[in-house]
């Protein structure tokens, strides 16, 4: 699969003189789901801010689908859509006039049957005539969606689309995103729901202070990285582990009453471990009256990831 | 050129004031009305004509100007902040748009609305007194002309301000004095020698002197100097906005 979108040694210096990027190389493929995940003050929106226009680069390159946003911003922009991370809204006018004018500013003809499913698709037609000041926040955030779409891009950033989204709202926002993947629509977005991450992306970068410290296929680092955690609670109290009960490390509860060992990697249900665990502890004549097994999420691996580069 | 960019700015810029038509009209003409029973009706019946015009008739391409000045700069400069302060600007500065359409759009449609309206309160003037107009594509060349310097000048405003007092103070403490002093009410020529040198830096001195001659063919300046610095104005305040698109001022971090 190409890439739609390439970052070479990207650097951002403030005029305050703080670097909030320093040597970003990113690629992202043509229709993909990526998830730029990092802590607050990372660069997320700084870099995001790069691609779509909004904050000048100091160094490095940036290529969309071919084109170099410095030698041709018009041809680049064109297929960016971008909903920030703030709230930010006309203050006089409707949905409709809002999201028509969006539609304009990046140099579409006018299309209201377009403007009307984006708007359906968000399920703001009944609120068209509504003046956005008037909205609820969760509200809101779908007209800046709307807004980002009525051009038809074809590469969508949703910088924290889900902050201060209620469930149904984040559901359907997810619904949306799926649909528009399918399309064919390459999606950028940052979280701080990390399950919604790994729900929803193919791939993770993770960046923090200014770089990134990893990217990598969704499934590939929860194999990589993620642990399962098996814990077998005892009918009866043991005050030591059986020589030769297990061939990996085990360890033994404070109060002697349960066994718990980590499994490396994903659950791919091909590793016999607890098998061999439980068979040991028939044979030894051990009982035990459950089996719970705990997995690592992406969650727990981020916050590893981000702890040990700080 | 990105043009349906340019047409949806213009238009959009332009229905933000047809929601408030009513300010946008009313309150100009209605202060314009009342310059006219002041100054030109009740004094002015007192006043002795200049250089053959009655001070009624006199007043009024000053009294259009006033109006026009003002509301070039704070339409254009409320244009552009607006979208600053609220955040929206950055769907402007994503777009795939070049600082010029982005002024083409705002100034000309603050630049239109200024151009409307000194036309109405040109055919309010008329219920009060009868004038003439005398070379009247110039009239309008000049109007055109200092709507866009000025919507341009408001243009800078808006971007260099960073709260709504400063939107004000400048049109207020700057643009209406100025053109209180620029003879709007008075010809520079019934200055003493030394006064009537300072006027000639006020700038608003040429565009008020200009406007009067397309209207009566009188002029303390030569026409044609009052019309190349109104086109110098326009070109300084070209060059300071592309100055800011290109180093991103106020707009790109
Ligand atoms: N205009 C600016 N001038 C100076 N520093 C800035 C500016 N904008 C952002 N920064 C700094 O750059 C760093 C990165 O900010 P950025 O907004 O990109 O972070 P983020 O990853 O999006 O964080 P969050 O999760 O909080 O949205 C922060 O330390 C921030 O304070
Ligand atoms: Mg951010």
């Amino acid at each position: 699969m190409g890439s739609v979108l390439s970052i070479e040694k990207l650097t951002k210096t403030y005029d305050n003189g703080f670097a909030a990027l320093k040597g970003v190389d990113l690629s992202i493929r043509r229709g993909e789901i990526f998830a730029l995940l990092g802590p607050n003050g990372a660069g997320k929106t700084t870099l995001i801010g790069i691609v779509c226009g909004l904050v000048r680069l100091s160094s490095g390159k940036v290529v969309v689908d071919g084109v170099d946003i410095a030698e041709n911003y018009r041809a680049a922009r064109k297929k960016i859509g971008l909903v920030p991370q703030e709230l930010s809204v006309n203050m006089f006018e409707s949905v409709w006039e809002s999201v028509s004018f969006s539609r304009g500013l990046f140099g579409k003809k006018a299309d209201p049957a377009h403007v009307e499913k984006v708007l359906r698709d968000l399920s703001l037609w009944d609120k068209k005539d509504v003046n956005i000041r008037a909205l609820s926040g969760g509200m809101k955030r779908r007209v800046l969606i709307a807004k980002a779409l009525a051009h038809e891009p074809e590469i969508l950033f949703l910088d924290e689309p889900t902050a201060g989204v209620d469930v149904e709202l984040r559901r359907d926002m997810w619904e949306m995103v799926r649909h528009l993947r399918e399309s064919g629509v390459t999606i950028i977005l940052t979280t701080h729901y990390i399950e919604e991450a790994e729900d929803m992306a193919d791939r993770i970068g993770v960046i923090n202070r200014g770089e990134i410290i990893l990217v990598e296929e969704k499934h590939a680092l929860m194999r990589r990285l993620g642990q399962t955690r098996i814990c077998v609670t005892l009918t009866e109290k043991m005050d030591h582990i059986p020589e030769g009960l297990f061939d990996r490390p085990l360890s033994l509860s404070p109060d002697g009453a349960s066994l718990t060992f980590i499994r490396m990697g994903e659950n791919d249900g091909k590793d016999d471990s607890l098998a061999r665990l439980l068979k040991n502890l028939v044979a030894r004549g051990i009982d035990f009256a459950s089996v719970t097994s705990s997995q690592s999420s992406l969650e727990d691996i981020f916050i590893d990831l981000v702890g040990k580069s700080r | 050129m990105n043009l349906p960019a340019v047409r949806a700015i213009y238009f959009f810029e332009l229905a933000r004031s047809r929601r408030t038509l009513f300010q946008s009209i009313a309150s100009p003409v209605l202060s314009t009305a009342l310059y006219f029973i002041v100054f030109g009706s009740a004094i002015g019946s007192r006043m002795q004509p200049i250089d053959g015009v009655t001070y009624g008739a006199f007043i009024v391409p000053g009294l259009i100007l006033l109006t026009v000045l003002t509301e070039s700069i704070s339409n254009a400069s409320f244009g552009i902040y607006l979208p600053r302060f609220t955040g929206t600007i950055y769907e402007i500065l994503s777009a795939p748009i070049s600082a010029f359409e982005v002024i083409l759009g705002f100034v000309g449609a603050a630049a239109t609305k200024s151009v409307i309206l000194g036309l109405i309160i040109f055919f309010t003037a008329r219920l009060f007194v009868s004038f003439d107009l005398v070379h009247p594509l110039w009239a309008l060349g000049f109007l055109v002309l200092i709507s866009v310097a000025f919507a341009l000048f408001g243009f800078i405003l808006g971007l260099w301000a960073d709260g709504f007092e400063k939107l004000q103070v400048i049109p207020l403490m700057v643009i209406s004095p100025l053109t209180f002093l620029g003879g709007t009410f008075y010809s520079i020529d019934m200055l003493p020698p030394f006064w009537r040198n300072v006027a000639l830096f006020n700038p608003i001195v040429y565009l008020v002197d200009g406007f009067r001659w397309a209207f009566y063919d009188i002029a303390s300046v030569r026409p044609e100097i009052s019309f190349g610095m109104t086109f110098a104005m326009l070109s300084v305040c070209v060059a300071i906005v592309a100055w800011a698109f290109k180093t991103g001022y106020r707009l790109r971090s």
